[in-house]
């Protein structure tokens, strides 16, 4: 019982000094979930909205041919909703010289000849051929041009009037000479994948700072000295710091959430209680650790490079940017044993996919183990070093 | 000569002499652009590499040449990892459904047949939540078709199909190939911009935190001094991080193609600039550990809209317009040109402009508020 009520007390006064520290609530409560989720969905756009990247992106057409099929490949993507500031110039060299000084960012030529191999290409097997320049300075403009301008003449029927807008069904239906591929597999809005990896590293981050900051600055301050020398022990501070985080961590899960449905039209797939359950699954791991790293007697500066370097780190190697399937060698041996891998993993397949979170039953182990992993080697760390840490 | 630039140069010279003093700084300001380039190289690799190991699972319903051909291509694919091949189709979906595969390629039953007749179909299901893996796996199944296809049109297997009618033949104009290279020169700015924030934190904040800043405007020296003085420091400490930064980017292959100088210009203004902008928040914000904080959660954003990792051409239009107000997108456009395309002065003028305002704009805003605040 005393435990409980020194963690209340510890709770309580954690929450006395935050809510005196005007800046802390803030950047805690406010600034962070708000700087994520604006950047997130004002990047890729609201869940509920479709844009073309490519449509407002200067590029220009050289028709070498001159014929009707080209004339057709014109009409096609001039028509299009993805080339609305697609120009045409006879000159093919000046138009390839303009690349990369900001004037056009891609050249599409069709070359002399492309209507007679299309004719000739129902005879035989021969392929009519557009040439593709691009300004690939522009990091990820080369394939994002190149993959909408082949939706749009993979299958180039010179003998149609108009063709057919690309629609979203021919899409899933690629293509290739006699053999149809039927692409199944439900693709989500870029803003509901940025969701999954908002509300995880504006936890991280948060908490992070929350837990191993705070424990600096009172050691710095000399306060931790005097709730080393109190009859409290160290698991009701650390029990009581959990709490008063725990409670933040709700706070900023609801503030992501609410800015991320209601302004970005995000569609969580599942509850929203499976989302705070996997939230705060995050937030103790992080804390686990928060407490683990503040036993190793470091500054309050070294923890924000710290928590730095942990976002960036895992950002490299838990698959939030990149796909742990795409990691090789020493990287994927990293990806696959850190615990954060798996909660965001399980973050995917319930907000994306729709699993129940109870199914994913290794995700859970290994969060849960860690946590409780992290937990008790701080503890002994903490007690272990309380004197050296109060000095 | 000018007492202005004297005393600039003096306060330049405490800073950096701080900085040598101070151990922990010094290994942060060596190691920090260190092993954030080291994680950005491995992000960088990830894009690069031309071997994956994406686990699919394939379900071959018709046991014709054909379909085994068309397995044959995609186990021996340097992408994808073929783990199981299993009988039908529900099988395989469950393994999707249940993470253990990326994708499943279900080769249906009279696959063989309708490829001589001229129309077949493949169905694939891909796990969208790991959405990169997903789009390569499916490019992979497109290219296996492919090569099955050159095949049967060069009579290595015994029926004839049509190609699609029109190819599309891609030439960057840079004439590099296509690798996770092009995300260098931004990473670069981003962590230029980091180092600068982490000098005005050491520059202001710090001297606040130890009470010495108070004692240095009392000194003699005007207040655009000292402000000009810490430009000083940092201007030579980017440029130390500029050359660390060069030197492990070309140890990992990348070339520079354009002026070297010009690299340097370019990140000494995006470092001016991130300064300008610190002094002006370190003038409401106090502590040294809270400015670091509210620093680093305002870089983070900047790797989505300031052209760091994607182009901002290719962003909404909220964040395009968002990209357009942040001078950092012009500097690491600038930071792309000069060493992706080797272009010169004239094609990054705009850019180098741009950052060179917006810091001129800052630094008497700054100096203002520190005057009021002070």
């Amino acid at each position: 019982m005393k435990i409980l009520t020194d963690s209340i007390a510890i709770a309580a006064n954690e929450f006395r000094q935050f809510r005196r520290n005007r800046a802390s609530v803030l950047i805690s409560l406010l600034l962070i979930p708000l700087f994520f989720t604006v950047a997130q969905g004002a990047g890729r756009g609201s869940a509920g909205s479709s844009y073309s990247p490519t449509a407002d992106i200067p590029m220009v057409l050289v028709d070498n041919d001159h014929t009707l099929a080209s004339a057709r490949v014109w009409q096609t993507l001039a028509g299009s909703q993805d080339f609305h500031r697609l120009t045409q110039t006879s000159d093919e060299h000046a138009a390839i010289a303009g690349l990369g000084l900001k004037k056009y960012y891609a050249v599409i030529v069709i070359p002399k000849g492309f209507q007679g191999i299309l004719q000739s290409s129902e005879l035989n097997s021969t392929q009519a051929r557009i040439i593709l320049y691009t300004d690939d300075s522009e990091p990820g403009f080369t394939s994002q041009v190149s993959g909408t301008l082949t939706n749009y003449v993979q299958n180039f029927d010179p003998r149609i009037e108009v063709q057919p807008i690309v629609s979203e069904l021919q899409l899933l239906r690629g293509r290739i000479g006699g053999v149809e591929i039927i692409r199944r597999g439900t693709s989500f809005p870029g803003f509901n994948i940025g969701l999954t990896v908002i509300l995880a590293i504006v936890q991280i981050f948060a908490v992070f700072y929350e837990i191993a900051g705070g424990l600096s600055r009172e050691r710095e301050e000399g306060t931790f000295a005097r709730l080393i020398l109190s009859p409290m022990n160290i698991g009701s501070m650390i029990l009581g710091k959990t709490v008063f985080d725990l409670i933040l961590s709700t706070i900023r899960t609801f503030t992501v959430l609410g800015l991320g449905i209601f302004l970005y039209r995000g569609h969580p797939n599942t509850q929203i209680g499976t989302i705070l359950a996997l939230s705060l699954l995050i937030a103790l791991m992080t804390m686990g650790l928060a407490f683990l790293v503040s036993a190793l007697k470091i500054g309050l500066r070294a923890v924000v490079i710290l928590e730095f370097f942990l976002v960036l780190m895992l950002y490299a190697f838990s698959g939030l940017l990149i796909d742990k399937e795409l990691l090789l060698g020493g990287a994927a041996v990293i990806a696959n044993s850190l615990p954060f891998s798996y909660a965001f993993d399980a973050m995917r397949r319930t907000i994306l996919v729709g699993r129940p979170l109870l199914s994913l039953t290794t995700d859970l182990t290994v969060m849960v183990t860690s946590i409780v992993g992290l937990y008790i080697f701080s503890y002994i760390l903490l007690f272990r070093f309380r004197e050296r840490l109060a000095t | 000569m000018n007492p202005f630039f004297r005393d600039t140069m003096t306060i330049a010279a405490k800073e950096l002499k701080q900085l040598r003093r101070d151990p922990l700084a010094l290994v942060l300001t060596i190691m920090f652009p260190i092993l954030l380039i080291s994680n950005f190289i491995v992000i960088g690799s990830a894009f690069r590499s031309t071997t994956h190991d994406i686990p699919a699972v394939v379900a071959n319903l018709d046991n014709s040449p054909a379909s085994a051909e068309l397995l044959d291509e995609l186990t021996t694919s340097s992408l994808i990892r073929v783990h199981d091949v299993v009988q039908t189709q529900a099988q395989a979906f469950r393994e999707v459904d249940a993470g253990v595969a990326v994708g499943a390629v279900v080769i249906p039953e009279g696959f063989g047949i309708g490829l001589a007749q001229g129309h077949t179909y493949v169905v694939t299901q891909l796990d969208f939540s790991k959405a990169t893996s997903a789009q390569i796996m499916y490019g992979e199944v497109r290219s296996a078709i492919k090569l099955l296809l050159q095949k049967a049109q060069h009579g290595e297997l015994q029926f004839q199909v049509q190609e699609g009618s029109v190819e599309i033949i891609t030439i960057p104009n840079s004439g590099r190939p296509p690798n996770g290279d092009i995300i260098m020169p931004g990473f670069l700015g981003i962590i230029v911009t980091l180092g600068a924030f982490d000098d005005t934190v050491n520059a202001i904040s710090r001297e606040r935190d130890r009470g010495t800043f108070p004692r240095l405007i009392l000194t003699p020296i005007s207040m655009l001094s000292i402000y000009n003085g810490k430009m000083a420091a940092t201007i030579v400490l980017t440029i130390l991080r500029t050359g660390l930064m060069l030197i492990i980017l070309s140890l990992n292959g990348l070339v520079v193609r354009g002026s070297l100088i010009l690299v340097f210009l370019t990140t000494i203004l995006i470092a001016m600039f991130t300064l300008s902008l610190g002094l002006v928040i370190s003038s409401r914000i106090r502590s040294s550990s809270t400015l670091t904080v509210l620093e680093i959660a305002m870089t983070f954003p900047l790797f989505t809209l300031a052209g760091t990792g994607q182009s901002p051409l290719l962003l909404a239009p909220q964040g395009k317009a968002i990209a357009l107000a942040l001078p950092w997108s012009y500097g690491n456009d600038a930071l792309r040109r000069v060493i992706y395309l080797g272009l010169g002065l004239p094609a990054i003028g705009g850019d180098l402009l741009i950052l060179t305002i917006c810091s001129l704009i800052l630094v008497p805003i700054a100096l203002k508020l520190s005057v009021r605040t002070m």
